[in-house]
């Protein structure tokens, strides 16, 4: 096919990466592309395309990675970006990625998209995991049945690769014909006259035209309004009465002869060319045996409640003598360089702009990065070894109880490490309601912005129960979060259950690639959002705190000052109202870091630090009460510019940012003023 | 009889998916398709664990019940 390939120069290849999740697709990615790729995204929930390059001898490929998906019909939106890319046809050649070990449910896909017209090639991934179970696969006549080329790989360990990439070069400029599969005289008849209908009425000649026939007998809803869009409705309805009649008549619904047809013809070739140790199935295998105790009734929610623990001991365990180390350096480097340009006659405002602005703002923020690569470390870890699923079976229970299923957990944790991917990952739920929900309450998950600010709070005001406090913090999220979702199943959304199938893909070891990968990519995005959005709003902040011209350095007559007297009031029955900390969290809607930024710069960082500056404005009640505020209240931009590209509308961002922050006063409120009539923490 | 009413470690084998497109066309995808063999691995009041050949899946009880299935199991 490849009607719609663009121009490209004759080196020059665009391969697509398709196929089921838990195929190895993003392993097999990583592999080809190394560190070059260009769009960040999380490990293993890939919801968008994800593109890289790979060279092989003069030729350099653009590798796109599309998001794991069973079928073209796309029944959720990650399937949707998969689907939508696969039949637009701007590609030279498409990977499919198999795993060799489940050939038959990956054949599914790889039948479909023959069918369609597209070219590919077979790539047998895992083949030693279906060597281990004893499978063999005669790839010469796998190939000979489907018409195409077949290679085997472990991207795992890196087998395979450079045959994978001379196939595919010296496949670039093949056009295969697509795959017609017999599917009885019946519909064999219906298709031809729906395929003669579709020339008459000039249908896009881009599209297979019996690919096209047969998604219209199967009622797909993207071919119907194609088909709608390209020769207008009155003409669509004279196809659709067509199939529509024969199906009256017909003793078996069409699709379901597709279907089954379809299996049978995979089946038929998976006999011809497999070969597999029988009755293997009876036996238990390493993964049922721990999801026999994981998943079980009693003691799977324990467990998983164990697991998010660990991960949070872990994060800070490591990584907090990690921050002392850095925070010294900082310390240090402030004061040598202060010292230096001092010495030197640099303008003491030059001087106040580095060892203030910049040391004392940006570097408040960067000391966390050894939380940062922990965290994603360590939730990166959680996902590749197939934990992530089995979280969400066991959290159907809480999840269903709240209208949502277990499925939708997967987004919150994901928001642990960023509310942007968790936003994004509710793609992979199949409701529009579900996502809806979901989306609202993912801001509640607190993400890695927001642990610098607990952190700096907790060192400096609770210091023997700093990881308690924090702890506590995380849970008042995912409360708040469960209780908002109970509320808005209440509110906003009637009827409408969606179906709850999910795969539990076998436990694996994460690759050690994999994750340094990921780390690298979320650590290096935490670096330069440090550099870009964080410096920038500190620069500002400091530029404020020395305006009017002659005023004191971030005194209360300062702009900044001014700025936060006027917001003030809103946060004093809260606790904290203080010009720093109201413009610290104004500020901090643009990044949840800048609150701690926005902090070190106006409390002047000086002598002790940013922890002895807030040791003596903070009581550690209205810290606490801080802290709610900044756990819960107005997501940062970013989220609201993720919700908003989701949702398709202002509404959903804009309901968002408001209801959080009234929820996030008012429990401030009732922590402050509560905290207040018991006498703790005063 | 549906799937959601077999016992824990019971098989059988699928004889029709009942439903509508979204159900029955997630459903395929996943593999449960008419003449295959199913093991119920974990059934325990929430979602059911399905063994469909080496594949586990979980699936939720509304969707089981639209999976109809023979005891007698599967002829060959």
């Amino acid at each position: 096919m490849a009607l719609n390939k663009k121009e490209r120069k004759n080196t020059e290849l665009k391969v697509a990466l398709a196929g089921n999740p838990n195929s190895g697709k993003t392993t097999m990615f990583n592999e080809l592309t190394g560190s070059r790729q260009h769009v960040g995204n999380w490990p293993g929930v890939t919801v968008e395309k994800k593109t890289g390059s790979a060279f092989y001898q003069d030729y350099s490929l653009e590798v796109i990675d599309l998001p794991g998906t069973y079928s073209l019909g796309a029944y959720s939106e990650d399937e949707v970006v998969a689907r939508d890319f696969l039949t637009a046809g701007d590609y030279d050649i498409v990977l499919n990625i198999i795993n060799s070990a489940n050939l038959d449910r990956n054949l599914y896909f790889t039948v479909q998209l023959l069918e369609m017209g597209v070219d590919l090639i077979a790539v047998l991934n895992m083949a030693d995991e279906a060597e281990k179970k004893g499978i063999k696969i005669d790839k010469k006549k796998l190939s000979q049945l489907l018409g195409i080329s077949v290679v085997e790989t472990v991207a795992s360990r890196g087998k395979g690769i450079e045959r994978l990439l001379e196939q595919t070069v010296k496949n670039r400029d093949l056009s295969e014909t697509a795959l017609k599969i017999d599917y009885g005289q019946e519909v064999e008849n219906l298709i031809s006259e729906t395929e003669k209908m579709l020339k008459e009425y000039d249908f896009s000649k881009q599209i297979n035209q019996r690919w096209a026939a047969i998604k219209l007998i199967e009622h797909d809803p993207e071919a119907v309004k194609l088909l709608e869009r390209e020769i207008g409705v009155s003409k669509a309805k004279k196809i659709k009465s067509l199939i529509a009649e024969r199906e009256l008549k017909a003793e078996d619904d069409f699709d379901n002869i597709i279907i089954d047809r379809k299996y049978e013809f995979i089946n038929k070739i998976i006999a011809e060319s497999v070969q597999r140790p029988a009755a293997e199935d009876e036996l238990e295998n390493i993964s049922d045996k721990i999801d026999a105790v994981v998943t079980n009734k009693y003691l799977g929610i324990p467990i998983f409640m164990v697991v998010m623990w660990s991960i949070f001991k872990f994060t800070f365990t490591i990584g907090d003598p990690l921050i002392g180390y850095i925070e010294a350096f900082f310390g240090a480097a402030g004061g040598w360089i202060g010292g230096l340009l001092v010495g030197a006659g640099v303008s003491p405002l030059i001087t106040s702009f580095i060892t203030d602005g910049i040391i004392g703002g940006v570097g408040s923020v960067l000391v966390f990065i050894p939380n940062i690569f922990l965290l994603f470390l360590a939730i990166g870890i959680l996902e590749d070894s197939g934990y992530m699923s089995r979280a969400a079976y066991v959290m159907d229970k809480v999840m269903s109880k709240l209208g949502l299923h277990g499925k939708s957990f997967i987004p919150m944790i994901v928001g642990f490490g960023c509310n942007v991917p968790g936003v994004m990952a509710t793609r992979t739920l199949d409701s529009k309601r579900d996502r809806i929900i979901s989306i609202l309450i993912n801001p509640l998950m607190s993400c890695s912005a927001r642990l610098p600010v607990y952190v700096v709070f907790a060192g400096a005001l609770f210091s023997n129960h700093a990881s308690t406090v924090v702890f506590s913090l995380y849970a008042l999220g995912i409360i708040m979060a469960v209780i908002m979702a109970g509320i808005f199943n209440k509110l906003l959304f009637k009827g409408e259950r969606s179906h709850f199938v999910m795969e539990l893909p076998p436990y694996r070891f994460p690759t050690l690639k994999g994750v340094f990968i990921h780390m690298w990519e979320k650590v290096g995005a935490f670096i330069k959002k440090a550099g870009t959005i964080i410096f920038s709003v500190v620069v500002l902040i400091w530029v404020l705190a020395n305006l009017p011209l002659g005023v004191e350095y971030a005194s209360a007559e300062s702009l900044i000052g001014q700025f936060g007297q006027l917001v003030a009031p809103i946060f004093k029955p809260l606790g904290f109202g203080s010009w720093q900390a109201a413009s610290s969290l104004v500020f901090g809607i643009l990044a949840k870091e800048v609150v701690v930024g926005t902090l070190g710069v106006v409390y002047a960082a000086g002598e002790g630090g940013l922890r002895t500056a807030l040791t003596a404005n903070f009581s550690p009640l209205a810290a606490y009460s801080f802290l709610t505020m900044v756990l819960i209240y107005t997501p940062c931009i970013a989220t609201l510019g993720a919700i908003k590209s989701e949702t398709q509308s202002w509404k959903w961002p804009l309901i968002t940012a408001s209801y959080l922050f009234v929820l996030a006063w008012i429990v401030s409120f009732v922590v402050y003023q509560g905290g207040m009539l018991i006498g703790i923490g005063v | 009889m549906p799937l959601s009413m077999l016992r824990q470690g019971e098989t059988a084998c699928i004889k029709e998916i009942v439903g509508g497109r979204t159900a029955k066309g997630k459903l395929n995808d996943l593999g449960f398709v008419n003449g295959k063999t199913v093991k119920v691995h974990s059934s325990s009041g929430g979602p059911l664990i399905i063994g469909l050949g080496d594949n586990r899946i979980a699936i939720g009880r509304g969707m089981a019940h639209k999976v109809l299935v023979d005891q007698k199991g599967c002829e060959n």
